[in-house]
Formats: C-alpha cells, sequence, structure tokens
C-alpha cells in the first residue's frame, strides 16, 4: 500500500473535483428555487426546502416507468453482448480458419457506421419483423453496435491466458466449448466485467434508436423521457435536473456492482512462478 | 502398460520436426526423451498425448492405438513445464478437476446450478478421500483451501503432479517440470518424482534437456537430435556405449574427449604413442582406419613432466585448471594431436581430465597424460558412428 502523501490527496481531490462537480451541479440545480437560478452568485449548497421536486418528479412523470424501460433495454443489450462475442472473440484469439483477418476487419467496419444511417433501414426492417414499439427490437439494435466491441475487447483478454491451461483442460476431459465456458470465460472475468459496463451504457445511453423506433409511451425509456421534458416554450430546469440526477443512480449502482470484479491478476499463479 | 511410437514423424508445413522415431518401452518404465531445446522432444511428448496431431506412424500404449483418440481418452496424465494450474480454482478443484470432468454433464455450465453440482462431486466421499489421499502423498494437505497464486514453485508443481496422480492414469507425461524451479527445490523434486514413480506405478514419460535428470530418473533414455533419435537405451548403455560421437558429448560433464586416432593392429596410434587395447575390445576391421578415440575425462591421467618417446602417454601442456572440490578440472592441450569438440566441426588440441582433489600442477605445465583404455569408445571418423570400443558389460 502506497503511504498517505498530502500531494496524492490533494491530486485524487482535484481529479474527483472534475468528475463529481458536474453531478453534484446537478443535484444542486435541482434543488435551487427558481428565482435564484439565474442569480448572479451561484448557489453551492443545495436548499433542501426544494426536496419535494423529487417526489413529483418520481410520482408525477413517468419517471419510473422510463428507468424500468432503460434497465431492461440496457441489460438485455449487456446479456446479448456478451453472449454474443464470447464464442466469436475465441475463435479469432485460438483458432486458424479461412477469412479471420477479414472477419476481424469486418467487425472493425461496423463500428464506422454512424447511427442516424442505420436508423431508416432498421425501421424498415423493424416494421416487417413487427420489432417496432418493443424494448427486444432496441435491445437487438443496440446489441448490433456494441457486439463488434466486446468481441475484440475479449479476443485481447483471451489472448492472454496461457495457451497451457487450456491443455490441460483438454487433457483432463474438457471438451471446447467446456473450456471455452469452466475455464477461460472465469479467467477473463475482470475483462467481461469491464466490457458489461460498456455494453450497459451504450443500451442506458442510448438516443437515436429509442426516440425512432419507440412512439408508444408505455415502452419509452429514460433517455428519451429525459429529452422530452425539454420543451419549444418552456423547460422545466428543476425536474429536468431531478430526473437527470435520478437518471444516473441506476448506471452508478450498476458500475459499482461490477466495478470489484475489474480487478487484475485474476490469472497470476495459473502458469510459472 | 507398454507404450510404443512406430515410425512416428511430424512435419510443420514443410518442416519436417520429428522424422521417423521408433521408441518401445515396457510396463513401469521411466522413458526420458532427452536433447536439447529444438530438438522435438516436447513435440512427441505432445504428441503422445494427443496435443499435437500425428503426420505419421503410429504411437500404442497397452497395445491400443491412441494416436486417433482425443487426448481426454488416451488415460494419460500430463504435467506441463509452467504447472498450468486453473487459477481461479483452489488447490482441491484443481485436483479434483479432473475427477468431476468424468461425471460431467453439459448443464453443469449453467452458472449457480452448475457450481452446486460441482461442488457436490467434489465433496462426494469418494472424491473427497482420493483427493485427501493425493494432497496427503504430496504434503498439500494444509494447503487444500488455498488459490494457486498464493502458493510457491514447488507448492504450485506438487499440485500440478497431484492434478496427474489422482486419476491414477496409464501414463503420466511430464514437459521440463522442474526446470522453474530453483536448483535446491529441483534436486528434491527429482527424488520425489523418481519416489512417486516407484509407488504409483505405470509408465513415466519425461521430457528435459537436464542430462542429471535423464542419468538418475530415468530406466530408458531416448536422445533426440533435429528431430531424429540418436541413441534408445539404459542410462548405462548411453554412458558406456554412445553410439555415436553427438551422444558421446552430450552424456557426461564434463564431456567425452574424442581425440583423432588411427587403428594398428590391436592397438591405436595417437599421434607419436602407441596405445595398446585389452583383448576384451572389439576393433574396427581394417588396419590404418581414422577413428576418434572417446575416452571420459576420469581415465586419464596427467603426471608432470614430458612422456618419454615410443611411449603409451602423450604429452601436453596444462591450459586451465578448474578446482570443483571433490575434483580437479585440468584442460590440457596435447602436443601434435587433433581432438573434436563439437559436431560443427570445430577441432583443437585439447582434452579434459577429471582429477580426484586438488590438483598441484600449475598453468602450462608440462604433463604427461597416460590413458586407461580398459573403458574407451571408438567412432567412424567420417560418419561419427560408434564402431568399437571396451566392451561394456551387456545389461
Amino acid at each position: 500500500m502506497a503511504r498517505f502523501h498530502p500531494f496524492h490527496a490533494a491530486a485524487v481531490l482535484a481529479v474527483l473535483g472534475v468528475a463529481v462537480f458536474p453531478l453534484y451541479w446537478m443535484f444542486v440545480t435541482s434543488l435551487t428555487p427558481s428565482d435564484q437560478l439565474f442569480a448572479d452568485r451561484p448557489q453551492l449548497l443545495p436548499s433542501l426546502a426544494q426536496l419535494p421536486t423529487y417526489i413529483e418528479a418520481w410520482s408525477g412523470t413517468s419517471l419510473r416507468h422510463w428507468l424500468f424501460n432503460s434497465i431492461i433495454v440496457a441489460v438485455g443489450t449487456t446479456a446479448l453482448s456478451i453472449v454474443l462475442a464470447i464464442l466469436p472473440a475465441y475463435a479469432l484469439s485460438r483458432m486458424d480458419f479461412r477469412g479471420k483477418l477479414l472477419f476481424g476487419f469486418a467487425l472493425f467496419l461496423t463500428q464506422m457506421l454512424p447511427e442516424a444511417m442505420l436508423v431508416v433501414p432498421l425501421y424498415d426492417i423493424f416494421t416487417k419483423l413487427s420489432l417496432l414499439n418493443t424494448l427486444l427490437g432496441l435491445i437487438l439494435a443496440n446489441a448490433a453496435f456494441t457486439v463488434p466491441v466486446v468481441t475484440w475487447i475479449l479476443k485481447g483478454a483471451i489472448d492472454a491466458v496461457p495457451y497451457e491451461i487450456e491443455e490441460a483442460a483438454r487433457i483432463d476431459g474438457c471438451s471446447r466449448i467446456g473450456i471455452v465456458l469452466a475455464v477461460v470465460v472465469p479467467l477473463i472475468a475482470p475483462t467481461l466485467a469491464a466490457a458489461a459496463v460498456i455494453a450497459f451504457f451504450h443500451g442506458w445511453n442510448e438516443y437515436v434508436f429509442a426516440q425512432t423506433f419507440i412512439s408508444d409511451d408505455q415502452w419509452r425509456t429514460a433517455s428519451v423521457g429525459l429529452a422530452s421534458f425539454i420543451g419549444e416554450l418552456s423547460t422545466p430546469v428543476h425536474t429536468v435536473m431531478a430526473v437527470g440526477f435520478i437518471y444516473t443512480v441506476p448506471a452508478v449502482v450498476f458500475y459499482l456492482f461490477v466495478q470489484r470484479y475489474v480487478v487484475a491478476g485474476m490469472t497470476s499463479g495459473g502458469v510459472k512462478g | 502398460m507398454s507404450l510404443k511410437l512406430n515410425n512416428v514423424t511430424k512435419s510443420f508445413q514443410d518442416v519436417k520436426v520429428i522424422d521417423g522415431v521408433d521408441i518401445e518401452v515396457g510396463d513401469n518404465e521411466f522413458l526420458v526423451l532427452l536433447g536439447p531445446s529444438g530438438c522435438g522432444k516436447s513435440t512427441i511428448l505432445r504428441m503422445i498425448a494427443g496435443l499435437e496431431t500425428v503426420s505419421g506412424g503410429s504411437i500404442h500404449l497397452g497395445g491400443r492405438r491412441v494416436d486417433e483418440l482425443p487426448p481426454s481418452e488416451r488415460d494419460m496424465a500430463f504435467v506441463f513445464q509452467s504447472y498450468a494450474l486453473y487459477p481461479h480454482m483452489t488447490v482441491r478443484r484443481n485436483i479434483a478437476f479432473p475427477l468431476i470432468m468424468r461425471q460431467f454433464r453439459w448443464w453443469y455450465h449453467l452458472p449457480v446450478v452448475g457450481g452446486y453440482f460441482k461442488r457436490r462431486i467434489e465433496n462426494s466421499s469418494d472424491v473427497r478421500e482420493k483427493v485427501e489421499r493425493t494432497a496427503d502423498m504430496l504434503a498439500l494437505t494444509k494447503m487444500l483451501d488455498r488459490y494457486p497464486r498464493t502458493l510457491s514453485g514447488g507448492q504450485r508443481q506438487r499440485v500440478a503432479l497431484g492434478r496427474a496422480m489422482v486419476r491414477q492414469p496409464s501414463a503420466f507425461l511430464m514437459d521440463e517440470p522442474l526446470s522453474n524451479l530453483d536448483a535446491k527445490l529441483r534436486t528434491a523434486m527429482r527424488a520425489e518424482i523418481t519416489q512417486l514413480h516407484r509407488d504409483v506405478g505405470g509408465n513415466f514419460v519425461y521430457v528435459t534437456h537436464d542430462q542429471i535428470e535423464a542419468m538418475t530418473m530415468g530406466t530408458r533414455i531416448a536422445l533426440l537430435r533435429d528431430g531424429k533419435l540418436q541413441q534408445f537405451g539404459t542410462p548405462r548403455e548411453i554412458y558406456e556405449r554412445p553410439a555415436n560421437t553427438y551422444v558421446a558429448r552430450f552424456i557426461g560433464t564434463p564431456p567425452m574427449n574424442l581425440i583423432e586416432a588411427v587403428v594398428e593392429g590391436w592397438a591405436i596410434r595417437i599421434g607419436a604413442a602407441l596405445l595398446p587395447v585389452p583383448e576384451s575390445a572389439e576393433l574396427p576391421a581394417g588396419n590404418g582406419t581414422r577413428v576418434w578415440l572417446g575416452v571420459r575425462p576420469g581415465t586419464l591421467k596427467l603426471k608432470a613432466g614430458a612422456a618419454p618417446a615410443d611411449s603409451a602417454s602423450l604429452t601436453g601442456r596444462v591450459a586451465l585448471i578448474e578446482h570443483i572440490g571433490a575434483e580437479s578440472l585440468v584442460s590440457v592441450a596435447l602436443d601434435g594431436v587433433q581432438t573434436a569438440h563439437d559436431d560443427e566441426g570445430r577441432h583443437g588440441d585439447k582434452v579434459m581430465a577429471a582429477l580426484p582433489g586438488y590438483t598441484d600442477l600449475g598453468l602450462g605445465d608440462v604433463v604427461t597424460v597416460t590413458c586407461d583404455l580398459s573403458d574407451f569408445s571408438l567412432f567412424a571418423h567420417d560418419s561419427g558412428r560408434r564402431v568399437g570400443g571396451s566392451r561394456a558389460a551387456k545389461h
């Protein structure tokens, strides 16, 4: 453990300030009386008397509903991306097959297309498949973007798993798929967690598809719901800030839940000394 | 169970790395595959294990052809140089893993449910007892619930051995298992593996580049070079009757001296000296045949002063002295005599003598070198093949 050092502490606080201040500012703004919102001297402390704003935001809007939809979409995108990415990542890392380079490159290509370009064709396809106004449709569309990224991230991690461990498992009687599930997946758990964070936040924040494919208020996600407050004539700053603050909470919770797996040195001790 | 390699070859693309190797050992043998790095010994081991395919020939274990079976069906255990433990499993689970795999069903892959069933197998009395007996033999009992990363190199190696032993396989395959350990631990583990072979039986196939390991542990040694089998025999045969100059120089520290000589009647001429050969020896036919005379450093004797003319000894000058405690290694530059130092055709004039204790000789001293021809080998001058030597007892 590094010893406590005033300089380190100051540096950590500075970084923390940059990262946390916008969140804090959002929180403070949500709890600032309207007449002081545009005051010359900004208010740095929340006035707790405004707390009912949150109650109003929570029960007076469809926020609960939107958040629930967003969680479904984000979790679904995460699960689907990881399930779909593990095997291609393993193949890219360990197997030799014709067109491997091309396959790897094609995965990159998908990242070069902007979402906005795909909206129209996807809309057409989703109409035919009755996927419009469904969360499944959103999950599929999001996964199309996260699977390639997750595949490449996992490939890198699998590359780092010592090959002997897989051979040992082969001799011990593991099938190929068994090796992937029983040996490789646990060993790349930290990277899986990191990839899960990426996929989750993609699903959580995604706006273009959610805005286009969902017209039924019942299936609206929080990112779209949040934007719907911004009106042409007036924007209820308090409510937007309160909803925005609540919107960040599940994402932070998910990250805190996952980040304990994002620890290095999972494979240490397996080979050599 | 007997292990037989029948004309086994292996090619990677167009490169032939193993060229027609034939090896056959009986039951309970400790076969050592010995050779310098890159000689193909690990490839042979991996082919026996099924981690590499065989390009030609066949492999049989206990009369059953195994080279087309997947590794798990060959009834062999493999100990890797790098141990290859499962880092995310405890020592207990590492050792139990092969046993768990025997009862494995596909749905054990499911999270939670699979974990529950795997734990149930691990805790079943049968598996528990086997794992604990193995751990007890290897002094790992106290570490069963620890993770590999908390163990020392020697302990990890023992876990790897335990994982191999617990299956009670017909053959144990080990790929330089001691090369990551420090010298002292290596000696201790060497004895442990030999003991293990005595205790559990079965065929051991052990890959090493260390001739001491080969000589001390093996009941049979297969010495390889560039994918070709140079000699296959007991350690004693290989030491006493090396099949060619390569084997002669590879086995023994310091290596055997190879001195250019000519066969003359029932004697060997080296430069001006004529050495009589004992009657029991075998010599190549033909007077005047040029040969390499192979003598171990321990059979050379040194005396201060030049050799008298027309004697059976040689004259030289001390070029280097190394004291290693029990003996002194003295390198002597011989007058008018050529010696072979390696297979790349580098020649010199030096021979190495191993003298007991501390020698009084000094650098540059003129000495008389006497060869004791009760133990020698003769190799053809061109091919390096063994053509004669003192007749070693047949085993």
